[in-house]
This record gives structure tokens, sequence and C-alpha cells, in this order.
């Protein structure tokens, strides 16, 4: 279970540049839920969820994973219990290593790399099982180097790695966002196919509002690094692409007001 | 003949600098200077020992560990303290400039009166040649001792080559390569990507090290100079290893490096044979190691120019 609370970032503070990414940020993620996260542009999902893997440190706040106060560990140590999926299909992988090393790095993920041998025989032949499960040919190409694979073989790769050993949280930011709509379609068939088999607890950032409805138990819309709306259960089940657009416009036209009051405030009094 | 032995020895001992620096180089995109001291720092180490009376092997051995805490250094001050890379191997040549004084407590130690690896190597060869100071090869006439001591370091280099092919292929050494080829992705599964860097910049220079006291032995002498532009010397083998296997993988850049450095030695030898001035040597690696590294973008550009008007 992931249990965040009031979470507070901003980057170049006391600068003209200053963002307030997190707000104050809380939720609960109950163990083998599936949360999908949408918001407009620059709302701070991406930046909830490297707050969660540890990317940078906190201005304020708690993170709670597995029974496990979490919040001042480093980025690698939280990596035993967080698998990945960023948006960038060249993030998740080494490009100049092989996908059996890639594969072989994932399956240590979280132990200390020692001085035994990286690719036994025995993880070889169970790389070559699941690869071939993934229908794209590449259990022939176990020692090609990832460079030389499509940006959606990258990304069902990166989505194997991360769920090779069970992570206590898989966190998916926008990892179909760069690819072509075929090989979306490819990787978002595999996602629901592992976090269904595997009841992972995971959180989805998504921009494709079709995968906002058709996936995940329960949903949460961001704006301006703040929760601004939730659903679970029913509510999320029932929930359409239209309905959710509608409180974009919603959002929109309450920035609209907010920025007219703003200015009708600046002529009056100064 | 004696001047292509002696290529052919100072370019394997130097084949084990070009490994140090592409492990550096190429594995952690790190361009080290820390090398131009440490190579040094290794043969001053090895020179204080052996006249202290130390076996040889262990002088070299200790020299080794010596440049593996140096490479260290450097890499706790970029990886720890968050400063430049480049910045972080200056500040640690810099400072080795007068550690490596402070070791030799003069600038040049000369090693004539001990027993070094090369006195080593001469007494098994005498052994081997019943005696005889030099036989025949190919109708020239050769020392023993450096026949031997080229032997030496075939043995030497080769086995050096292959415990570090073997170790990176152990989950440490294939997380020190994720390191240098994607940080983000080796970091979310879980690895140190600092401690990699440091253990890293200290193995490259723990071989550096170690090939400054091989070649200190030699030569027969320790000079605080002697490391003046060898990160260059090394960039030049590393690269022109790659032109001759063109393969990326370890194994093969491994190969690459050695044959590099016995190459560029070899073509130095012949440009200095042929009224090159010595002085002009730095210069000129310098020059050669730009023109590696520019004229291949070169070349593709003008490659994909006429491949796009071929097209049009
Ligand atoms: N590492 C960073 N450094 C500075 N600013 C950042 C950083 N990460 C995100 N931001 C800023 O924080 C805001 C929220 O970004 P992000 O979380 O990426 O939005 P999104 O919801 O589109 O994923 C944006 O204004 C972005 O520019
Ligand atoms: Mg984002």
């Amino acid at each position: 279970m992931l249990d965040v609370r009031d979470l507070r970032k901003t980057f170049f503070p006391d600068t003209p540049n200053e963002v307030r990414a997190l707000q104050g940020v809380s939720c609960q993620i109950l163990e083998g839920s599936f949360v999908v996260v949408i918001g407009t542009n620059g709302s701070g999902k991406s930046t909830l969820l490297n707050a969660v893997a540890g990317t940078f440190p906190l201005d304020a706040g708690a993170i709670t994973l597995a029974g496990q106060d979490v919040t001042g560990w480093s980025e690698h140590r939280r990596a035993a219990l967080i698998g990945r999926v960023f948006q960038n299909p060249f993030s998740g992988t080494a490009p100049g290593m092989t996908i059996a090393e890639n594969l072989a790095m994932a399956a240590r993920r979280g132990h200390r790399p020692g001085l035994g041998w990286a690719l036994p025989r025995r993880l070889r032949d169970a790389f070559a099982d699941r690869v071939r499960s993934l229908r794209m040919g590449l259990e022939d190409r176990l020692d090609n180097e990832i460079g030389t694979l499509s940006g959606g073989q990258r990304q069902a790769l990166t989505l194997l790695m991360a769920t090779w050993r069970k992570p206590a949280l898989l966190l998916l930011d926008e990892h179909t966002a760069a690819l072509d709509p075929k090989s979306a379609e490819q990787v978002i068939a595999l996602t629901h196919q592992l976090v269904t088999h595997d009841h992972l607890t995971t959180l989805m950032v998504t921009h494709a509002m079709s995968q906002a409805v058709n996936l995940g138990d329960s949903l949460i819309m961001m704006h301006r690094g703040r929760i601004i709306h939730a659903l679970a259960g029913e509510d999320k089940r029932r929930v359409r692409a239209e309905d959710l657009l509608a409180r974009f416009d919603e959002v929109r036209r309450m920035d609209q007001l907010d920025a007219g009051a703003a200015s009708l405030l600046a002529a009056n009094y100064m | 003949m004696n001047l292509l032995l002696g290529s052919l020895t100072i370019g394997l001992i130097l084949g084990v600098l070009a490994l140090g620096v592409y492990i550096s180089f190429r594995i952690f995109n790190f361009a080290d200077i820390t090398v131009d001291g440490s190579i040094t720092l290794g043969a001053a180490v090895a020179a204080v020992l052996l006249l202290r009376g130390w076996p040889p092997v262990l002088a070299t051995l200790a020299a080794a560990l010596a440049g593996g805490v140096a490479g260290a250094v450097t890499g706790i001050l970029h990886a720890k303290f968050r400063i430049h890379g480049l910045l972080s191997g200056i500040l640690v040549m810099t400072a080795l400039y007068s550690v490596n004084l402070r070791i030799m407590g003069r600038s040049n130690v000369p090693l004539l009166s001990v027993t070094t690896l090369a006195e080593r190597a001469e007494t098994l060869g005498l052994a081997c040649s019943g005696g005889r100071a030099a036989v025949w090869v190919w109708g020239w006439e050769v020392p023993v001792r450096d026949l031997m001591f080229l032997a030496f370091s075939v043995a030497g280099v080769a086995l050096i080559a292959g415990l570090l092919y073997l170790f990176l292929n152990t989950r440490l050494g294939t997380a020190m390569r994720a390191t240098g080829d994607n940080p983000q992705m080796i970091c979310a599964q879980g690895v140190d990507t600092g401690l990699m860097i440091i253990l890293g910049l200290g193995l490259s220079n723990a071989l550096v090290a170690f090939s400054g006291a091989v070649l200190a032995q030699y030569q027969g002498f320790a000079d605080v100079q002697m490391g003046i532009g060898m990160v260059v010397w090394g960039l030049a083998s590393v690269i022109m290893g790659e032109s001759l296997v063109r393969a990326r993988r370890p194994g093969f850049m491994i190969v690459g490096a050695i044959f590099g450095a016995v190459l560029f030695r070899l073509l130095v030898a012949i440009a200095l044979r042929f009224g090159m001035n010595p002085n002009d040597l730095k210069l000129i690696t310098a020059l050669f190691v730009f023109a590696a590294l520019v004229l291949p973008g070169v070349a593709d550009r003008v490659f994909k120019r006429a491949g796009g008007r071929a097209h049009a």
C-alpha cells in the first residue's frame, strides 16, 4: 500500500522561475489497486511520480510504502520496492547493452551487484521464454543491443523489466505517449495483462481519455499541483470520456475566471 | 629489431593504461585526467617500495592499489561532492603532483641498483637460454632480458585483459557499464550510480598505476614528469583500437585498446626513427586525437549530404 501525505515541492524557490509543482498532495492507494492519474499539462503528475520514486528531495510531506516510511530513502534504495516505466522509451533501458543484459539487471532489482555471473544459463532461458510471450520476435535477438529496437519494443521490455520482480508499486508515466497508435495499443494490452495477472499496485499517468476510462479501478485528476477530483469504485466504472473532458473544460473556465479577476483587481487597485 | 622489441614492450605496457582509459572514457563517458597523475603515482610507489627491498610483484600490486585510491578520490569528488567530472580529475591530478614528489623525495628515482621485474625477467631468461646474454632471432642479435620482458608483457597483458573481460560480465561489471550507458535506468534497478562511478574510476586508475609501475621498472627510473599527456596517449590508443575492431562490445573494445596502444607506439617509434622531433610528440598525439574525434562526424555529414542529394 502507498500512503502519500501532504507532499509539497517548489522548483527554483524565491526566483522569478518559481514553480509550485506539488502544493499539498495526499492520497492512499490500497494494495492491488490500479490508479489512473490525469491532469492538465504541467499540473504535477510526473512530479508526483518522481516524488514517490525519490528523484528529488521533498520540501514537505511523508511517503509510506509497503509499511515502511521511505521519505528519507534515496532513489536507488526505493527502487527495491518500485518498478518504473518512463514516458521516454530511451529512459528505461541501457541502449548500448543487450536485451539479455538489461533483463538481467532488472531480475536483480534492489540487490547489491556482486561478482556473480550476470547472465547464468538458467536466467537466459527464462528471458527467452518471457520475451517470446511478447510476440515481437525478440527471443532470437537477446544478444542484440537494445539501441537497435523500436520505441514500442523498448517500452514492452521496460514493462517486463519493471515487473520481473514483483514491485510493491508500479509507476507508469505516460508510457505510451511517445509511441505510434499501434505500439501504444500493444503496450497498453501488456500493461493490463501484467497488472491484473500479478495484482500489482499501480499508479499510471495518462493523457489518453480512452485509457483513463478503460483502465484502473480509481482515478485522480490533478491541476496546479493539487488533486482536484477523485473517482473510485462504481463512480470510476461508470465514468465516460465526455465526463472527464467536461471536467477539464470546467477547470479551464475557472482558470480564465481567476485570470480575469486578477487583471480586474490589478486594474482597479494598482 | 631492438627498436621493434622495445616499441612492442612499451606498447603492451601502455596497453594496460589504455584499458584504464577505456573504462573511464568509454564505459563511464568520463574524461578522467587523474590518469596523468596516477600513472606517475604507480611509478613512484613501485620505485620507493623497490628501493626498500620489496619484491617486484608486490611493489607493483601496491602501486596499483595506490592508483585505485587516487581514482576513487576523483570519483568521490564527482559523485558525492557534485564537482564537474573534468574538474574532479584536474584537482586530483594536481594534488598528485605534490604527493608523487613527497613519495619519491625528489623528481627522479633511478632503479638501476635494485631488483625489478626487469631483473626477474632477465634471470628467468638466462636460465632458459643456458646463460647466454643474447640470442639470435631471424638474423638479429637480441638481448635475452628484452625478449623475456616482452614475453612477460604479453602474458601479463593477456591475463589482465582476460580478467577485465570476465569482470565486465559479472553483475558488478554489468551495473558499471549500465551506469555509463543510462544512469536513470540502472538507478531504477536499485543500483547506487555514485558508488559505481567511484569503484569504476578506482579500477581504471589502478590499471593506469599498474602500467606506470611496470613502465618505471622497464625504463629503470621513475620521474615526476612522466605522466604528462598520458591521458591523451590513452585516448589515442582507445580510439585507434576502436577503428581497428569496429564493434562496441566489451570484448572487442578490450582487444582493440591493447592493439591500439601497441600500434600507436609502433607508429610513433617509426616517426621518431625517420627524424620526427621528440619534442613534437605530444602535439602530434593531441592532433591525432582531435582528428579521430572530429573526422568520423565530418565523414558522416558529408555522407548524409551525398545520400540526401541522391534521393532528391
Ligand atoms: N526537475 C524539475 N526542475 C524544474 N522544474 C520542474 C522539474 N520537474 C517538473 N518541473 C515543473 O513542474 C511543473 C509540473 O511538471 P510535471 O510534473 O512534469 O507536469 P505534468 O503534469 O505535465 O507531468 C512544470 O511547470 C514543470 O516545468
Ligand atoms: Mg509529465
